[in-house]
């Protein structure tokens, strides 16, 4: 047997631990902004909520490239389970009420009522929550999210009244959904995430997918999920 | 529209276990409960003083964190608690965890969490799984029960009421029913849940199962094609990886079994049971580099488990042996003997030290230890695994002792007499030694004496004396106590006797008997089922 073996670090078993650590103190810090907002003036309440949702994004970014890292070496548990959408909805919209209200955003939810589809709860809770995240950075002050069954596909939105995606991000967003490289940075990141996920769920013989648009609802950028 | 609901009632009367190594996450947890209303709160920092409490107080919630530095991890407390029956059906036990694993997801269903949180925990998402999760175990609380009872008949009922009459909870009451389904040894019923389930979609779970019914069913090459199915589609599916090898195991590729067996390994590199499973088929195959590596992470794994085993100190001490380190071989059976203390485990390991000591040519001290064993043997109640009555046989063959030898291969034999590959060992055992025609006329011999006993109770029973074939079967059993088919025909008369002439107590507590101790020589036993349900019919 070859000894010397067990001296080489397993990357794998470091990056694991390290994720466990940062998570635990970014739900701490989470949980501390969220409590806290309120404690303080209206000029620090203005200036400390963008901090809530850079905190937000320090955790979407980990929660993406750990998946990403174990789908890609197919140790990602793929848990494809039937799901509530009304169950689902509420803890999105409550777990971003917070960072919402404290931006004066208001955010309309339209669904189905009564829905229930199959998915991996945690990854598409991932991409929804990086989408309203991202819609609450880039919209004037309306957000609106909907889920509905449409030709036997369930289709969520994430609808926004800001001046849409920059070209750049409708090109890229167009490369994902037919399947070519695209764009790097952060952009990509959040991208290349959202569409892997939407391709791991499948149903006879069709294949889920991300698409973004300007206009719909709200006039302004448009995040598209459709998941067989 | 989404307000927050109003459950304070619903907390207010419960009582939380909170365990977690990290003091910031304890607090924020134990704030957040007090929110909902609770008051009832403990909070303890490892697996240990966890146990402690658990041990002291029954709790309806426990909040686990899955990574607690040293020692036991989350997953370790719950299956103790689970195992020593620390907490009841109605405990809810969630788990907390940085990432998504296959063992926590694609875990034994038995000793999974009822629920699991992937970190950031926040307020909202703490609340609404907690409400879902209560809601669930008070909707599953009688079915878990009547399963825990092994009462198949309400199971499957339960689940039909419940599935007929709410939307909610589908999966989890297929789950429980198609999987009851296959504990009975309804195959054709489960296959047609299973169909049902496909045909609206491609669930993982469900092709498994489908998987699971062609395997009990002996069609091998199907069930291996189905997992790998469900492999190909979704490459983290532990059970159907688990299936797979087993099912190698059973159709004789073994090679293909244990590259199944490594990637399980791979995908829950914590799991006792799965390195012993590596370790022992390994070693089957000779394969010693692999199966010591096996059994030295079982045993390591095994610190903080209850699937903590025997099998691999005994097999590494084995592997020891046979790589010429009879030092090391005989120290590791010292230690078997300080972790394990129980009767059959010390004899093993005196076994297996004969067969060390063999090996490594001192005979004096072989010769002492085979004495011994065939003592303990002679007082023996019969009641010991084949397994190990199997390595005794070796020994004593191995060490001279014919007589020994003798002795316990037809207690082997007479008591599996229907087990070809039972029989096929043994035989193997005395051509390895050079005594194939002994060992031939040893089977044939003691297999006659058996199907002699039990056709002649079959012909008294078809004669309608019912009286003297169960006492002619009885003593038989007295005698033969691991024998499956003396069992199932005596059974059988006792309830063809008890249908005539009503109800009684002493065959009903034989029977059960007999059932109970077929289950455990062979779990899958299809009779036990059938037999169970002609029990349940009989008139009061």
């Amino acid at each position: 047997m070859d000894k010397n073996k067990e001296a080489t670090p397993d990357i794998s078993a470091f990056l694991a631990s390290a994720v466990h650590d940062m998570k635990n103190s970014i739900g701490i810090l989470i949980n501390f902004l969220e409590t806290n907002l309120t404690e303080l003036g209206p000029d620090a309440q203005s200036k400390a909520t963008p901090m809530l949702y850079e905190v937000k994004r320090v955790n979407d970014n980990l929660v993406q490239m750990l998946a990403i890292y174990k789908i890609g070496n197919q140790f990602y548990p793929f848990d494809l389970t039937e799901n509530s959408i009304d169950d689902f909805v509420r803890e999105i919209v409550e777990q971003n009420k917070t960072l919402l209200d404290y931006s004066g955003i208001t955010l309309d939810v339209d669904l189905d009522e009564g829905l229930a589809w199959y998915f991996d709860y945690e990854l598409i809770s991932g991409v929804i929550s990086h989408a309203l995240n991202n819609a609450t950075h880039y919209t004037k002050d309306k957000l609106l999210l909907s889920v509905k069954e449409e030709g036997g596909e369930l289709v969520i939105r994430v609808e926004d009244n800001g001046s849409g995606y920059p070209s750049s991000v409708l090109e890229a967003g167009d490369a994902v959904s037919k399947g070519v490289d695209f764009a790097s940075g952060s952009t990509g990141l959040g991208l290349y995430f959202s569409s892997m996920v939407a391709k791991l769920h499948k149903n006879c013989g069709k294949t889920g997918g991300i698409f973004l648009e300007n206009g719909g609802n709200l006039g302004g950028s448009c995040f598209i999920l459709r998941l067989p | 529209m989404y307000l927050p609901s109003d459950s304070t009632s619903l907390f207010a009367g419960k009582s939380f276990l909170i365990i977690d190594d990290f003091p910031g996450m304890r607090s924020m947890l134990r704030e957040m409960l007090r929110t909902f209303g609770t008051k009832n709160i403990d909070t303890v920092t490892n697996g240990k003083e966890a146990i402690a409490s658990l041990e002291k107080n029954k709790y309806d919630v426990v909040l686990c964190d899955y990574n607690l530095g040293s020692g036991k991890n989350g997953q370790h407390i719950l299956e103790e608690a689970k195992y020593r029956g620390l907490i009841g059906l109605a405990t809810a036990w969630i788990i907390i965890t940085a990432e998504k694993t296959a063992d926590l997801v694609f875990g034994a269903a038995e000793y999974m969490p009822d629920d699991y949180i992937i970190k950031p925990v926040n307020e909202a998402t703490m609340k609404s799984r907690l409400e879902k999760v209560l809601a669930r175990k008070e909707m599953l609380v009688d079915i878990e029960r009547a399963a825990s009872e092994k009462d198949y008949g309400l199971t499957i009922a339960l689940c039909d009421k419940a599935l007929a009459s709410s939307k909610t909870n589908t999966t989890e009451l297929q789950r429980i029913k198609t999987s009851t389904l296959l504990t009975m040894g309804r195959y054709d019923r489960a296959q047609q849940e299973f169909e049902q389930i496909l045909a609206k979609r491609d669930i993982p779970w469900a092709k498994t199962g489908l998987g699971k019914a062609a395997f009990y069913k002996g069609e091998h090459a199907r069930a291996q094609q189905l997992f790998r199915e469900v492999i190909n589609e979704n490459p983290a599916y532990l059970e159907a990886h688990d299936w797979l090898a087993k099912s190698y195991e059973a159709s004789g590729e073994l090679e293909e079994a244990q590259r199944a067996l490594v990637r399980c390994t791979e995908l829950s590199p914590n799991s006792v049971i799965r390195q012993k499973n590596l370790g022992e088929l390994a070693h089957k195959r000779g394969d010693l580099e692999t199966a010591e590596n096996a059994f030295r992470k079982t045993i390591k794994l095994g610190q903080f488990s209850i699937h903590k085993t025997p099998v691999a100190y005994l097999g590494l001490a084995k592997i020891c042996s046979e790589n010429d380190n009879p030092a090391e071989a005989l120290q590791i059976l010292k230690e078997t003997c300080k972790e394990f203390e129980s009767a059959e485990t010390s004899l093993h390991a005196k076994v297996v030290e004969g067969m060390v000591y063999s090996k490594s040519g001192d005979l004096a001290n072989a010769g002492k230890i085979s004495a011994e064993v065939a003592e303990l043997v002679k007082a023996d109640d019969g009641h010991r695994s084949s397994s190990v009555m199997l390595e005794a046989a070796q020994m004593f063959l191995a060490t001279g002792n014919k007589e020994a030898a003798e002795d316990i291969a037809r207690t082997i034999i007479k008591n599996n007499h229907e087990n070809a590959e039972l029989l096929a060992q043994v035989n193997d055992l005395y051509s390895q030694a050079g005594m194939s025609d002994q060992g031939e006329e040893l089977v044939r011999k003691s297999r006659q004496e058996v199907i002699a006993i039990n056709d002649r109770g079959v012909v008294l029973a078809k004669e309608g004396k019912l009286d003297e074939a169960i006492r002619l079967l009885s003593d038989a059993r007295t005698l033969l106590p691991n024998n499956k088919r003396i069992m199932i025909n005596l059974s059988n008369m006792a309830v063809m006797s008890m249908r005539k002439n009503g109800k009684n107590g002493d065959m009903m507590l034989m029977v059960n008997e007999c059932l109970r101790q077929v289950a455990k020589l062979d779990p899958q036993d299809k009779w036990c089922a059938q037999l169970q349900i002609a029990l349940d019919a009989l008139p009061a």
